[in-house]
């Protein structure tokens, strides 16, 4: 592992807020991102490893060394800021040269080695520029390049894409992929954004109250999340407390629930997970005294173009589906295969 | 809007004029404006030693006051903002604006009982002079820089200079310095402003050689009005002077990097 954090445990001065027996590694060329709601301790593991604050306990490994107390300096960590922190009294060149400049590169190199490197983010031509000239998503290349230019050991970014709209968002966040797969390098990404993580992360850890709930592929965890907390975290969901009354089926105070109970006992206490993508619109009369089949008025219907986000109203409760038909939905049904029992909330 | 800023204008350049007049005037009284033409007030300043003395007095106590504005002042700020957190922080923001608050005749007299002690006979000294001036001074220095290097988010470049390797001296000579170059200008503008027009402190605690111009200046107004207008505008020329050198002073602590960064 490129990056390493074991055991480690730090609590902010003066306070109980901190991050609790951390331990998870990335990799060479890995890109991890870790995500949770704001004081989780996301950013904490971030500041943990770039330097700026010290573990209380646990070891910070770079490349199998103990980096724990070295200064920031001292880490060979490229970061990139959430509002860039480029240098505003220098040129971009100057910008990116300035990991060489104090590693005492020459000047004549180190401005074509900050040229070319601003090439690789699309912005050499802006070389002479200074940033206050420059867009947000521009700003953002050059802090990429700025944090590569030194070929750090890790890449650091703090929710990198928080500052941009969402159009260019999109972009930047295939820009950041590709110029992190080229360089091959150990990535580790904070964010809040749950679905940034899922479409770029190699790995992604969820956070909550200082410590790891879970760390998975993003498949697993929007398919298989640990608990509630993950599963309303990451994508949409419906999340019922349930009881299990017989083999295949869970009361839930919307109804019983037709699903797959292995390893489930009579009497134990579930939480039922639906995804909203899994839910079958119904749009004519539906016999709702079967499991998993429900009559009900729709009370939300959002349209967010190539599909419609609907919250329709049953008795006991309200159930939100994802749907391409256009026409109005008066039912629906869970099939079996669409529910998760997890641990109980 | 325009005739208010030119009413304004000459609501305050009015006076100076009418000194520069009544210093060139043969002499001046019950007349709305002076009559003749002479330079015999400028010639008699220069002639007179405890303005010529008083002259260079306050040059060097504005400098010295500027440059250990900026030995203390920068140093003192960085730290409130660097390192101070929470109570501290208004602590130490309290403590530093506490001159202002004390009327400097207070002060003064502080000064008079503790340094005419036979431990601390120091009463009368230019150094002592000097730093009167900086404790009346410095507040302003430091209350600009923090606000300034709060403003700026100072911090959070540090932190990026910190990730691409900068040691602590690096990143105050290529950014903290850099970036702050125009809050220290202002603050020493503000610096040597105050400095070259205070009377009160410096009245009481300068020694009969070490006058400063404002103290010598209230003497002319004992004598002809022709030599007070001069001595007057000789102040005006001083706090220009004073301006400029601070001013320097402040680009130069900014410029150590410069030659071109990177």
């Amino acid at each position: 592992m490129t990056l390493q954090f074991d055991n480690v445990s730090f609590t902010y001065p003066g306070g109980t807020a901190g991050v609790f027996d951390i331990s998870l590694g990335i990799g060479r060329g890995e890109l991890l991102a870790i995500i949770g709601a704001s004081g989780s301790g996301k950013s904490t593991l971030l500041k943990l490893l770039a330097g700026f604050v010290k573990p209380d306990s646990g070891r910070i490994l770079i490349d199998g060394n103990d980096v724990g107390h070295l200064a920031p300096e001292a880490r060979r960590l490229g970061v990139v800021f959430q509002n860039y922190a480029l240098f505003p009294h220098m040129r971009l060149w100057e910008n990116v040269a300035y990991p060489l400049k104090v590693r005492g590169v020459a000047r004549d190199e180190r401005r074509s080695r900050a040229v070319d490197m601003l090439g690789r983010v699309g912005m050499n031509l802006r070389a002479d520029d200074f940033p206050a000239e420059l867009s947000g998503g521009q700003q953002q290349r050059v802090a990429l390049a700025r944090a590569l230019v030194f070929e750090p050991q890790g890449l650091l970014l703090d929710e990198p894409l928080s500052a941009l709209d969402a159009g260019l968002r999109m972009e930047m966040r295939d820009e950041i992929l590709r110029v992190q797969r080229q360089s091959g390098i150990a990535t580790l990404l904070v964010t809040h954004d749950q679905e940034e993580a899922l479409s770029i992360a190699d790995k992604v850890v969820m956070m909550r109250d200082g410590r790891l709930v879970q760390i998975g592929t993003p498949r697993e965890l929007y398919e298989t999340p640990a608990d509630a907390s993950v599963a309303a975290f990451v994508g949409q969901s419906n999340l019922w407390p349930g009881d299990v009354t017989g083999e295949g089926a869970v009361s839930t105070p919307i109804g019983t629930l037709a699903c797959d109970t292995v390893g489930r006992t009579l009497g134990d206490k579930v939480t039922v997970l639906a995804r909203p993508e899994r839910i079958e619109p119904v749009t004519d009369a539906i016999n709702s005294a079967m499991p998993g089949r429900f009559a009900g008025t729709m009370v939300a219907d959002r349209y967010l173009g190539p599909l419609r986000r609907i919250d329709v109203a049953v008795a006991g409760g309200v159930i939100r589906l994802e749907t391409h038909l256009r026409e109005p939905v008066i039912g629906v049904v869970i099939p079996p295969g669409a529910i998760r029992l997890l641990p109980p909330a | 809007m325009a005739i208010i800023a030119i009413a304004y204008l000459i609501f305050l350049v009015a006076p100076m004029l009418l000194l520069g007049l009544g210093s060139f005037g043969g002499s001046w009284s019950n007349t709305l404006l002076p009559t003749g033409f002479t330079w015999r007030w400028y010639q008699e300043l220069a002639a007179d030693p405890s303005f010529r003395r008083a002259f260079v007095t306050s040059l060097q106590i504005v400098t010295t006051t500027c440059v250990l504005n900026l030995l203390i002042g920068l140093p003192l700020a960085y730290a409130i903002q660097a390192g101070a957190r929470g109570g501290v922080r208004v602590a130490a923001r309290i403590v530093t604006l506490l001159p202002v608050a004390a009327p400097e005749l207070v002060l003064a007299f502080g000064f008079i009982l503790v340094f005419s002690s036979d431990a601390l006979p120091w009463l009368g000294s230019f150094w002592l002079l000097a730093a009167g001036h900086l404790v009346l001074t410095l507040p302003y220095t430091v209350t600009a820089l923090v606000a300034d290097m709060e403003q700026l988010g100072l911090d959070q470049y540090e932190h990026a200079a910190a990730t691409l390797g900068a040691s602590f001296a690096a990143r105050l000579r290529d950014v903290t310095l850099p970036l702050l170059r125009p809050s220290l200008l202002s603050a020493m503008l503000t610096v040597a402003a105050l400095s070259i027009g205070e009377f009160q402190l410096s009245n009481l605690i300068s020694g009969f050689l070490s006058r400063t111009y404002p103290v010598v200046l209230l003497q002319a107004f004992y004598g002809a009005t022709g030599f007070a207008c001069a001595a007057t505008v000789v102040l005006l020329l001083l706090a220009t002077l004073a301006s400029l050198t601070s001013g320097l002073t402040a680009q130069f602590a900014g410029s150590l990097r410069s030659r071109r960064a990177a």
